[in-house]
């Protein structure tokens, strides 16, 4: 118990003493996980576009007249892909008419009747399953046509695709170059201590006793960095997030609190858990140099 | 705390033969003085002691234990019953005088009560008391000697390993600290302490052992400080 709240107290003594190690260390973390929250929501939000743009992409289903219109949605709802259906009855296929040629709809009704034909309107998961969908809606016996944009589905698809990938290479890199900075900056740190550390062994000092002060430094410090580049990163989105709707008002930004919240506590997590790692390798490097004899 | 040298060779990389052939046992509580010229071998054998150098042949044996075997974590327990006054003081420089001191105590578990008690008692016995609150770079040569000092006799060592400890102090600041040493070994310290310090080897009387080029060349009982092939 007493080990641990010296190490505690050493801890704050090394960020006290060396403030300005200490400071440049808080500020590389917040710069990297400014970078890595960045990152992350410039890909969240390229995914949310895409997967809004995604759900727009829908498949009408035209129904045979008198068919049995329980029966079709049934057999399209236990389809794969199929995320939602929803059936446009007569009425509703003149108003959408209406709504987008205006009063030249009524022309329709000079036959006597509406003859507009019943449908469902189908979305699926991905803009990838709309061609499959599709090619098995052909095989439901209510349905006559099947109406849907398949060039659209079909880059929808590739952009889709090529998001997926690029946000994952792009948080990697982000991540793994982050990760690289902010190690040797600590090893940097730590380094210059190293004739300490040796000092300390040779006076008996356990390898824990000795790890467990800069590991607290490290913890403390990167926790502070990611404290920090949250508080910086919510700040900047929302005031960029302002000024975006007003110049592109059709794309759907992520503004949820709850998500940017999320991402806040993992930063801070991962600021803690990286600097607590990096602390904890950088030490172990000395601590092994200084208890190899010559 | 006895020390046994049993055929002890160090060659440095490429071919620097540091130790060559050493046999040497000390017994508990007695007051060893290493001497010979700068390069002869007494920090490598003191080294040697503390494993911060592992013989290329041969055995040690300190307190019992076999330096070559010992593992990572007896080696700190075992070199906490070792007082070391190393011949740059090796201090830690962000620690104040008094940190230093309580340092040593700390990793041995003590209360901090005992702590307080036992390091500001030996600061004061070193004289460095109202120095306590600065830092080693603040303190002079002397200061930092008597500093080093402390640090190494604050958890009553067994054993005190002193490599040039009197090398930064005047005659009447080294004669004082000669004293402290010599009150440490009374009270039952085995002391190597390696010397360029003629008056004091010559006037505080005790076993010499003289080094030249790696080798002992000389092993009195109340001996006299003199250079290999000197007289």
């Amino acid at each position: 118990m007493a080990a641990v709240r010296y190490a505690c107290r050493d801890g704050w003594r090394l960020i006290v003493r060396h403030w300005g190690m200490s400071l440049l260390t808080i500020f590389t973390a917040m710069s990297v996980f400014f970078i890595i929250g960045a990152s992350t929501l410039f890909v969240l939000n390229v995914r949310n576009i895409v997967s809004s743009l995604e759900n727009q992409m829908t498949i009408q289903a035209y129904l045979k007249p008198k068919a049995d219109v329980k029966a079709a949605e049934k057999a399209i709802k236990a389809l794969p892909y199929v995320k939602e259906t929803k059936l446009i009855t007569k009425d509703m296929a003149l108003e959408r008419l209406r709504s987008r040629i205006g009063e030249q709809a009524k022309a329709v009704m000079l036959l006597g009747e509406n003859p507009l034909p019943e449908s469902i309107e189908i979305k699926v998961r991905k803009a990838s399953d709309v061609a499959e969908t599709a090619r098995l809606l052909v095989a439901v016996p209510e349905i006559e046509d099947i109406v849907y944009a398949g060039r659209v589905a079909e880059k929808l698809t590739k952009v889709s695709g090529f998001v997926e990938k690029f946000s994952i290479v792009m948080l990697l890199v982000a991540i793994a170059a982050s990760g690289v900075v902010l190690f040797n900056t600590i090893r940097i740190s730590v380094y210059s201590r190293e004739e300490e550390i040796g000092v300390m062994m040779m006076v008996g000092a356990t390898s824990t006793y000795v790890t467990l002060p800069f590991v607290i430094q490290g913890f403390i410090l990167g926790l502070t960095g990611a404290f920090f580049a949250s508080l910086l990163l919510g700040g900047t989105y929302y005031a960029a997030v302002t000024r975006l709707k007003d110049m592109l008002p059709f794309i759907p930004f992520i503004e949820s609190t709850k998500l940017t919240g999320k991402l806040a506590f993992m930063l801070i997590c991962c600021g803690a858990t990286v600097s607590l790692i990096s602390s904890l390798m950088a030490v172990e490097k000395f601590i092994r140099k200084a208890s190899k004899p010559l | 705390m006895e020390i046994k040298f049993s055929g002890v060779t160090k060659i440095f990389q490429p071919d620097i033969i540091a130790l060559e052939d050493i046999y040497m046992q000390v017994e508990k509580g007695e007051f060893v003085y290493l001497v010979g010229e700068t390069g002869s071998g007494k920090t490598t054998l003191m080294r040697c002691i503390t494993r911060e150098v592992i013989p290329t042949r041969g055995q040690i044996s300190v307190g019992g234990n076999l330096l070559r075997k010992i593992n990572r974590f007896d080696l700190a327990l075992f070199r906490r019953d070792i007082g070391v006054v190393f011949q740059s003081f090796l201090l830690l420089p962000n620690l104040t005088a008094f940190e230093n001191v309580a340092f040593v105590l700390e990793i041995m578990g003590l209360t901090p009560r005992e702590i307080t008690e036992r390091a500001s008692e030996v600061l004061k016995l070193v004289g460095i008391w109202r120095r306590r609150n600065l830092y080693p770079p603040q303190l002079s040569g002397g200061e930092q000697q008597r500093l080093a000092i402390a640090r190494a006799i604050v958890n009553s060592p067994s054993l005190l390993i002193a490599d040039e400890p009197t090398g930064n102090l005047d005659t009447h600041t080294a004669d004082e600290i000669m004293q402290l040493i010599l009150g440490i070994n009374a009270a039952g310290t085995t002391v190597m302490m390696a010397t360029h310090n003629q008056y004091l080897v010559d006037t505080y009387r005790h076993r010499v052992i003289e080094i030249h080029r790696g080798r002992i060349v000389r092993d009195e009982e109340q001996g006299r400080y003199e250079h290999h092939g000197s007289c």
